[in-house]
């Protein structure tokens, strides 16, 4: 089993992260669109997608029986699905694999929700180093006017209302987010993280996001697919 | 105030002062004779008036399904299987064992981590990453090891269930021939079994006698853990349940079982009760003043 960092494939992992409300998933798929254009094999993967664990998933957070342990673990069952049987070959094969969030997700998510900082990072330790790993820092208020805007409301565990910060929806959401955006900070030099700043109108991030992408695509023109 | 550990990590809002009960883990690799030995541990615990819960791999409400499922299709990959059966060693840890526990009951476990430690070891996963994984167990009482070699093993697989696609380390795809990727990976996975042993100081019992002989060892020990907890006063005679008590528990398991048991019910029965009823009376005061210190 290689640890994170060891891992030496052709293919290229391009990874964004944010908290919700940031914009990185509009920023991924305008460079899903742009990569394909380009004629490049690229795989979109999407975090908690996995069909292995979508129905208990689903039942755990309707049931509301999950606890942050369980939390934590369910996502990284499916995350492992995700890599064993889909990223990790397909790196192998020299495609340039995009995922709407990544191993950072969790380890902000579950230490907002108080589990072990290594722990949590050591069980993630089987994820490869992506090329560039993408953070669109965003102020919690900015992001949450953009998301309160066309929405009935939070979701029990979107909210972290597990945690009982709030008995408040909305309050505890704005608590919640706050816990997460801490920990992503500290993860941007821990983790060479590129930060995007995600107050910039959506061109203007594109552009820059895709100018880093190109100059790390340099070596990979030999896996270009007819558009 | 006592305090129960675990392995290294502790998850968020597990309190772990205050778990009066006892945790017993029956481990062992698959046709060993675990299910027997739990269905004839838990009718003769009970009689002592202890309350029982009786737990194991893949039975959780959360993900116990979906792992039967997921095995089914025989694509599930190595790591994804061991974080999967984390999920669903963590959801009973914390609905149904913790509870119990502070409950004061005694927690029989069909398997604990050990079993899944083996299996990823055997995969060849990082020991590291894999007793991170699962580091956040609570330690148990005892562990009673049902030790088999794989000569003994192979017949009664053969002739019980037959060869179980993981069981039989297909997915390592060691050899296309399930009898013999059988004999591979119970070997690799015993090796394992053995150095656990000795790292988690489990009891080892010989698995190859027969199932009455077990038990009775399997009695001792699980006694000797659970002496001086708080107990109901032992009526005249609940030391031992009666030979047709025996069979009529193990014919659950199977017919051949009661028979087994049946058999060998009635020897040396005297001898246990007298030893184990002395060192009752001699835990009594203790039991007193641990309840008084509450």
């Amino acid at each position: 089993m290689k640890r994170y960092g060891e891992h030496r494939f052709p293919g290229k992992l391009f990874v964004v992260e944010g908290i919700d409300g940031s914009g990185k998933s509009t920023q991924i798929a305008l460079l899903n669109q742009w990569l394909h254009a380009e004629g490049y094999g690229v795989v979109f993967s999407e975090w908690n997608s996995s069909p292995l664990v979508r129905d208990i998933t689903k039942r755990g957070k309707k049931k509301q029986i999950l606890t942050p342990a369980t939390f934590s673990l369910i996502h990284a069952t499916d995350f492992a699905d995700r890599m064993e049987r889909n990223i990790i070959p397909l790196l192998k094969a020299g495609a340039v694999v995009l995922c709407d969030r990544y191993i950072y997700t969790a380890f902000a998510r579950d230490v907002a929700r108080g589990l072990d900082r290594a722990w949590v990072r050591e069980l993630y330790s089987f994820a490869p180093k992506p090329t560039v790993a993408f953070y669109y820092r965003v102020p919690l208020d900015v992001a949450m006017s953009r998301i309160t805007h066309g929405r009935s409301g939070f979701k029990f565990y979107e909210a972290g209302l597990d945690l009982g910060l709030s008995g408040d929806p909305n309050e505890s959401f704005r608590l919640f987010q706050g816990r997460i955006i801490a920990e992503y900070e500290q993860m941007i030099p821990e983790y060479d993280v590129t930060v995007i700043d995600a107050t910039l109108p959506i061109e203007a991030q594109q552009v820059q996001m895709r100018q880093i992408v190109k100059a790390r695509l340099a070596q990979a023109r030999q896996l270009r697919v007819a558009p | 105030m006592s305090m129960r550990e675990t392995y290294g990590s502790v998850v968020p809002g597990m309190e772990l002062t205050d778990l009066p009960g006892k945790i017993i883990v029956i481990e062992g690799t698959d046709g060993v004779g675990r299910s027997t030995q739990i269905a004839l541990l838990k009718p003769w615990l009970e009689q002592q008036g202890r309350a029982v819960v009786d737990t194991g791999m893949t039975r959780s409400e959360l993900a116990g399904k979906g792992i039967k499922q997921a095995k089914e299709g025989h694509t599930l990959g190595r790591i994804t299987l061991s974080v999967f059966y984390a999920t669903d060693f963590a959801d009973r840890l914390e609905r149904e064992i913790i509870p119990a526990l502070r409950a004061g009951f005694v927690v029989l476990t069909d398997r604990y981590i050990y079993s899944l430690l083996a299996r990823a070891l055997v995969r060849e996963l990082d020991p590291v990453w894999v007793r991170n994984l699962y580091s956040f167990a609570v330690k148990p009482d005892a562990v009673f090891y049902l030790r088999i070699g794989v000569e003994d093993l192979i017949p009664r697989v053969v002739f019980s269930t037959g060869f179980d696609y993981w069981e039989s380390g297909m997915d390592l795809h060691a050899s296309e021939d399930m009898y013999e990727s059988f004999r591979k990976y119970q070997t690799g996975l015993l090796a394992q079994f053995d150095k656990l042993a000795e790292e988690y100081q489990f009891e080892v019992i010989d698995a190859t006698q027969d199932i009455r002989t077990i038990f009775e060892q399997l009695k001792m020990g699980i006694s000797r853990v659970i002496e001086g907890k708080p107990e109901v006063t032992p009526a005249v005679e609940l030391a031992k349940p009666t030979p047709a008590e025996i069979s009529q528990v193990a014919e659950i398991a199977s017919p051949a079982v009661a028979a087994l048991a049946a058999s060998g019910a009635s020897e040396g029965g005297h001898e246990h009760r007298a030893r184990r009823s002395s060192k009752k009376h001699a835990a009594q005061p203790v039991a007193k003043g641990r309840r008084a210190a509450h």
